[in-house]
């Protein structure tokens, strides 16, 4: 152990005093806030702070990942091209040990580094609203809006498998599957049709109601808001393109089963555009002590148009679960857990790659995983015969490594949205503890049989 | 298991891509040390020197055969933490400076702070880097990066030293440190095996030599045995007279024999050591600034070289070579320690071997007496003078004038296999 802690302060020493890690700090400290103070995003001031938190987080993380690569790499590497493994090899340490110090002491490195510029972030963050000179309207909104984790709830989509199996043998019996749907296999058109009822399900047509059930809603706070965001689709365009409706929040077995009222139900009569995204702002108490709520949608008669909400992201529950500072502290967590995932990667392809290989093959699968989402996704919109052979092929590959882009932080700080500690368990448990350790255990295996003296006779 | 190192067919073949056989470096390697012996490896560029090294340090696997280190793998832990090991160049991190080096090697072998610090501090005094010990070795020359090398090879109080090629870059004042140093290590029971194809480290220091070429033993041996020539017999007396000389070679023609007549050479080595330390004394005074780092290398190692074996060896002695300061004082130590300034070099050695004087009884000894008188001593000081010259010169040039024609066949019979 205490040989491995030599090693790691050594490789800390190294990164420092090579300047490899100066480097990154000076730029790191130049540019956070220069975008702290120049970034403006739409103009407003939650904008500029969604503008810095988003850059000022994916910089951070871009920068320390290369300088992950570069030290977990370049630490073991150089040692071997300079031979300074000699002397240290040759001493009672064992090469397991050797490497365990190297990756330790990077990641010891990326920890400090990490919490420093985190640290950082995070003041800028908190003083940009003060800087901006906001008004208490501004402060109020920031705090609904962007100082808040807010988990997103949406609700469980209808089984509709069994209505549409029946509907396909209707069809089929009565002879009309080719009318209807020239030219599709019945894979198909049972999609079709199921997007159909799915649709169905979601629509209200004029003086018709939908009611959504929500459970496990936590409201951190019960004397704060909830939000309702929602977005209609219409079957014909209003005049003016505005609906009128009317909702109702809050625990709706009280109204079915007619029991004494614990919570209050928040009527709310409104007028919104269609096809843009809206929010109602609810009092929180409104959840259930067992955390239900349920959520009413009334087409009132003045509309003359059936009402939907689309399937994607037609209507969500909000409600602050979590203060912005746990959900900023985990957003970093997660930033932590890509570079110790790195560290793993380097010292696996150092183990047995010269530098300027190894680098490569850093650079290639880091760009690979940051991208994985969007070509693993793209994989399927290929047709026919050219997507089975890349989902037998390159999509398992693909998969192997993590996939950065899915679970990437600036993605939930912006919108406020709450990072939950489940995706970061899930996230070490998959990213590190699977996937890292199994390459940083081939690197040990490979490093503690290799010949460490370059072949000259 | 009576051998600190031993080999078995010792086999290394280094092959392309494809696998085919490229080189033979280490073909059929059987050597066998013994503990508490110098043991030389001698050999031309490329003869497997290295290979074998690394071999037994399981820098490399070999392809065939194998080998015992102190009874073991050595690639062990266990096994390395009695080894001190010195590469064909110092390797240091370049950003560390001279101490952090040894404290980082030191912590390697898990010594506690204390002990670490106080080998630190004595190893420095010794390697005479005291002086430059806070700059980064990445700014030392050869030389100086050699003998933070060799400190890092010595931190742990090895029983068994493996040292390749541990005079290159040194200068002359420095390699004869080494080679002392090597002989007291012997003295106190270490195990060496030392690389070379400087043939004077070897002779002077080594028990018993191995040459190696193309990865094969050619010949082996007690470096006596292998040198002597046995059908020669040399007389060295003090000047005398021609008539006297005369009288001598008629003797020898009544045996049939022929006899040359000439004024004995004095080393190379010797008289570099005599001038440097010379200058040294007459430049002391007028420049005081003369480069500090320059005396260190060339002086400060001297005295300090006591201090270090002291404190790792033998406590009562570190107390009168510690209190010296490494860098300007070595010096003023001599000046005041010493009688005779037309002769410094002769003090400076005396110190230097001082401590050895209680074990005179090394066959190179013996040889030395004689080449001493060569060198005309004042006869007051001829007793320390004997037991000096016995560790520094004596050894070399009794055997200087029988060697240059062993070398010559021993490579050359080298270069013929």
């Amino acid at each position: 152990m205490r040989s491995i802690w030599a090693v790691a302060t050594n490789t800390i020493k190294q990164a420092l005093r090579m300047k490899m890690a100066a480097a990154f700090i000076v730029l790191l400290l130049v540019l956070l806030p220069v975008i702290g103070f120049t970034a403006t995003g739409d103009g407003t001031i939650k904008g500029r702070l969604q503008t810095f938190v988003s850059y000022g987080l994916s910089l951070t993380s871009l920068l320390l990942c290369l300088l992950t690569v570069i030290a977990s790499v370049y630490s073991l590497t150089s040692d071997i091209q300079q031979r300074q493994i000699y002397t240290v090899i040759t001493k009672p340490i064992r090469r397991f040990q050797l490497l365990l110090g190297k990756l330790l002491g990077v990641i010891l490195l990326d920890v400090a580094l990490l919490v420093l510029f985190a640290a950082i972030i995070y003041a800028i963050t908190l003083y940009i609203p003060k800087f901006a000179g906001a008004t208490g309207e501004d402060i109020a909104q920031l705090n609904n809006e962007f100082f808040t984790a807010r988990a997103g709830l949406t609700p469980a989509e209808a089984d509709v498998t069994q209505d549409v199996l029946n509907m396909y043998k209707e069809l089929e019996k009565g002879g009309q599957l080719d009318q209807v749907f020239p030219d599709l296999s019945r894979q198909e058109i049972i999609d079709q049709l199921t997007t159909q009822k799915k649709l169905e399900k979601r629509a209200a047509a004029v003086g018709q109601d939908l009611l959504w059930e929500f459970h496990n809603v936590r409201p951190l706070d019960p004397n704060e808001s909830l939000f309702i965001r929602f977005k209609y689709d219409v079957s014909i365009n209003p005049p003016d393109s505005q609906v009128y409706s009317q909702w109702l929040v809050g625990d709706y077995r009280q109204v079915k089963y007619a029991s004494k009222p614990e919570t209050r139900i928040y009527s709310f009569e409104r007028k919104d555009p269609i096809r843009t995204f809206r929010e109602i702002q609810a009092p929180a108490d409104a959840v259930a002590q067992d955390g239900y709520l349920a959520v009413g949608f009334l087409n009132v008669p003045l509309n003359n148009t059936v009402v939907i909400f689309p399937l994607e992201d037609g209507l969500e529950v909000l409600y602050k679960a979590d203060t912005f500072t746990a959900n900023f502290a985990r957003a970093v967590l997660l930033i932590l857990l890509r570079l110790i995932f790195l560290a793993c990667l380097g010292t696996f392809a150092a183990s047995f790659l010269s530098f300027p290989v190894a680098i490569l093959l850093c650079l290639v699968f880091f760009a690979t995983a940051s991208f994985s989402g969007f070509v693993i996704e793209s994989f399927d919109f290929l047709g026919g015969n050219m997507s089975s052979v890349y989902s037998y092929t390159l999509k398992p590959i693909i998969s192997i490594l993590p996939q950065f882009d899915k679970v990437n932080p600036a993605r939930s700080l912006v919108p406020g949205r709450l990072l939950s500690w489940s995706l970061v368990g899930r996230t070490a448990g998959l990213m590190v503890c699977i996937k890292a350790v199994l390459l940083l255990l081939l690197g040990l295996l490979i490093f503690s049989y290799r010949e460490i003296a370059k072949i000259i006779v | 298991m009576d051998y600190a190192i031993e080999t078995f067919h010792l086999t290394k073949i280094f092959s392309d891509w494809w696998g085919r056989v490229r080189v033979y470096a280490v073909d059929d390697l059987n050597l066998q040390i013994r503990y508490n012996e110098v043991f030389g490896l001698l050999g031309p560029n490329g003869s497997g020197k290295t290979t074998t090294l690394k071999l037994l340090l399981g820098l490399l696997h070999p392809t065939k055969g194998r080998s015992l280190v102190l009874g073991g793998d050595g690639a062990d832990p266990k096994i390395n933490a009695r080894i001190g090991f010195l590469p064909e160049e110092s390797y240091l991190y370049r950003y560390l400076n001279a101490r952090e080096t040894l404290d980082f090697y030191g912590r390697l072998f898990g010594l506690p702070a204390k002990v670490r610090k106080m080998r630190i501090e004595a190893l420095l005094d010794m390697v005479g880097l005291t002086a430059v010990a806070n700059r980064p070795v990445g700014t030392y020359s050869k030389g100086m990066a050699r003998r933070i090398g060799l400190a890092q090879a010595l931190i742990n109080d090895p029983d068994l030293l493996i040292l390749d090629e541990p005079t290159t870059g040194l200068d002359p004042i420095g390699t004869r440190q080494i080679k002392d140093l090597i002989l007291k290590l012997a003295q106190r029971g270490k195990t060496i095996l030392l690389c070379s194809h400087l043939l004077a480290d070897v002779e002077d220091v080594c028990d018993r030599i191995s040459i190696l070429y193309g990865g094969k033993v050619q010949a082996q041996g007690q470096v006596k045995d292998l040198l002597q020539q046995t059908d020669k017999r040399q007389i060295i007396t003090d000047a005398i007279t021609d008539s006297a000389v005369e009288k001598i070679k008629q003797i020898i023609e009544a045996e049939h024999a022929e006899c040359v007549v000439s004024s004995p050479m004095e080393r190379l080595e010797t008289f570099f050591i005599k001038t440097v330390t010379a200058a040294q004394e007459q430049a002391q005074p007028t420049s005081g600034a003369v480069s500090t780092t320059r005396l260190g290398d060339f002086l400060t190692g001297e005295p300090a070289k006591e201090s270090i074996l002291d404190k790792l060896v033998s406590a009562p002695m570190s107390g009168q070579a510690a209190p010296k300061p490494p860098a300007n004082p070595p010096t003023t130590s001599w000046r005041t320690v010493e009688t005779s300034p037309v002769q410094p070099d002769e003090q400076l050695l005396r110190k230097l071997t001082e401590p050895v004087k209680p074990s005179p009884s090394d066959a190179a000894a013996d040889r030395k007496v004689k080449t001493q008188e060569v060198e005309h001593k004042p006869p007051e000081e001829q007793e320390i003078k004997k037991s000096i010259l016995d560790q520094l010169t004596g050894g070399t040039s009794a055997g200087h004038t029988d060697k240059q024609q062993p070398d010559k066949s021993a490579s050359g019979e080298g270069a013929n296999a």
